[in-house]
């Protein structure tokens, strides 16, 4: 084979022919479909794998949250319900307060909104859109 | 990969005409009945020309048969009367809506005449300045949820949105006029009488959104229950 060196992309950013061919080789479906059916047969003792459900991916991805979030506005709240405590809960004399911390909620709420799938990975939402529109087809029919 | 994949994604288009239903795709923008002014191009800002372009390339929902390009068609009093109707009838609503206006504006107007010429002009007789600020005083600002933690649900206090606040402002009007009268008093007369005393923050309505906010306050220890 062909060594270490000639693993890391050229000058024009593509790998080497030999290394593509290899990868070629040991990521195409036939390899895949062999080494399951060797784990699955019975024929060198008992199958190494006793799948319940079959061997194939789902149209689907499973959606999750992928951050723990956190109460937002916190210290606006309780500055605001200091003041309500102070002045019998008198919204005239407390106005300051309630205008920070509506634009406190504001802001709040665009970052929630403005920040959900930017970080390079699409959501599990739009991966199960494209997933619908382009599935992986399971049969002929 | 996410970043050349997403423009498989595009912003739907519509391949049928669809004719006023309720429900609609989130592409649609909603229809704006008033007849604006002509503004000349210099004094419209950049976001304001961007949005004007926006309606004339996107679809448009349909109007619903409710709203006028008159001045006299104000959203606030068209969303109070739908939430007033029962059983779909909105002429008795809007019947009872407009008797409230006019009952408000004869009390104001018979306040002003009696009153001496130093407080006269103290005196708000506009009803629909009346209905506004009134239910602005009505709105709370903090509103209360139940938030599920260790097996037991706590009233954890909760930032509410704009359409909430003003839905919960209507939705007290309303049940504390329908409830809380002698049989024989008219709902018009009802509405009046709250809407005014809303107007100089008295009233049951008010007290309501004051108890709301000392329960909130009440809870603050629970604030950090929450996670959005």
């Amino acid at each position: 084979m062909t060594s270490g060196r000639e693993c890391f992309p050229t000058e024009n950013g593509d790998l080497h022919e030999d290394v593509k061919r290899h990868y070629r080789k040991t990521m195409s479906g036939f390899v895949i479909q062999d080494k399951v059916a060797k784990l699955l047969s019975r024929q060198n003792g008992k199958p190494v794998l006793r799948p319940i459900k079959p061997l194939a991916l789902k149209n689907e991805v499973a959606s999750r949250r992928m951050k723990k979030g956190e109460a937002t506005c916190v210290t606006e709240m309780s500055l605001l319900m200091a003041c309500w405590k102070l002045n019998d809960f008198n919204n005239a004399v407390c106005s300051k307060e309630v205008s920070a911390f509506y634009t406190c909620v504001e802001k709040a709420q665009s970052k929630a909104k403005g920040k959900q799938g930017t970080q390079g990975r699409l959501l599990p939402k739009e991966a199960n859109t494209l997933l619908k529109r382009f599935p992986n087809l399971s049969s002929e029919v | 990969m996410a970043a050349s994949v997403r423009h498989l994604l595009k912003p739907w288009t519509p391949s049928l005409c669809l004719v006023r239903w309720s429900r609609y795709n989130p592409y649609y923008l909603d229809p704006d009945p008033s007849k604006d002014a002509c503004v000349p191009e210099s004094e419209i800002s950049p976001e304001q020309k961007e949005l004007q372009e926006l309606k004339t390339v996107r679809p448009i929902k349909a109007a619903l048969s409710s709203d006028t390009s008159s001045s006299f068609n104000d959203p606030l009093i068209s969303k109070f009367i739908n939430m007033m109707m029962q059983d779909g009838n909105k002429i008795l609503a809007r019947g009872i809506m407009t008797q409230t206006l006019e009952s408000i504006k004869r009390k104001q107007v018979e306040k002003y005449h009696k009153s001496p010429a130093a407080k006269k002009e103290e005196i708000e007789c506009n009803p629909y300045t009346i209905f506004h600020l009134g239910l602005e005083n009505c709105k709370p600002i903090i509103g209360l949820a139940s938030v599920q933690k260790g097996g037991k649900s706590y009233q954890v206090p909760v930032p509410l949105t704009d359409n909430r606040r003003r839905f919960l402002a209507m939705k007290w009007m309303i049940t504390e006029c329908r409830d809380n009268k002698h049989r024989r008093t008219h709902m018009y007369e009802k509405l009046s009488q709250e809407l005014l005393a809303a107007f100089a923050n008295e009233g049951n309505v008010v007290k309501r959104k004051h108890d709301l906010h000392k329960m909130a306050e009440a809870n603050r220890a629970y604030a950090h229950y929450r996670w959005w």
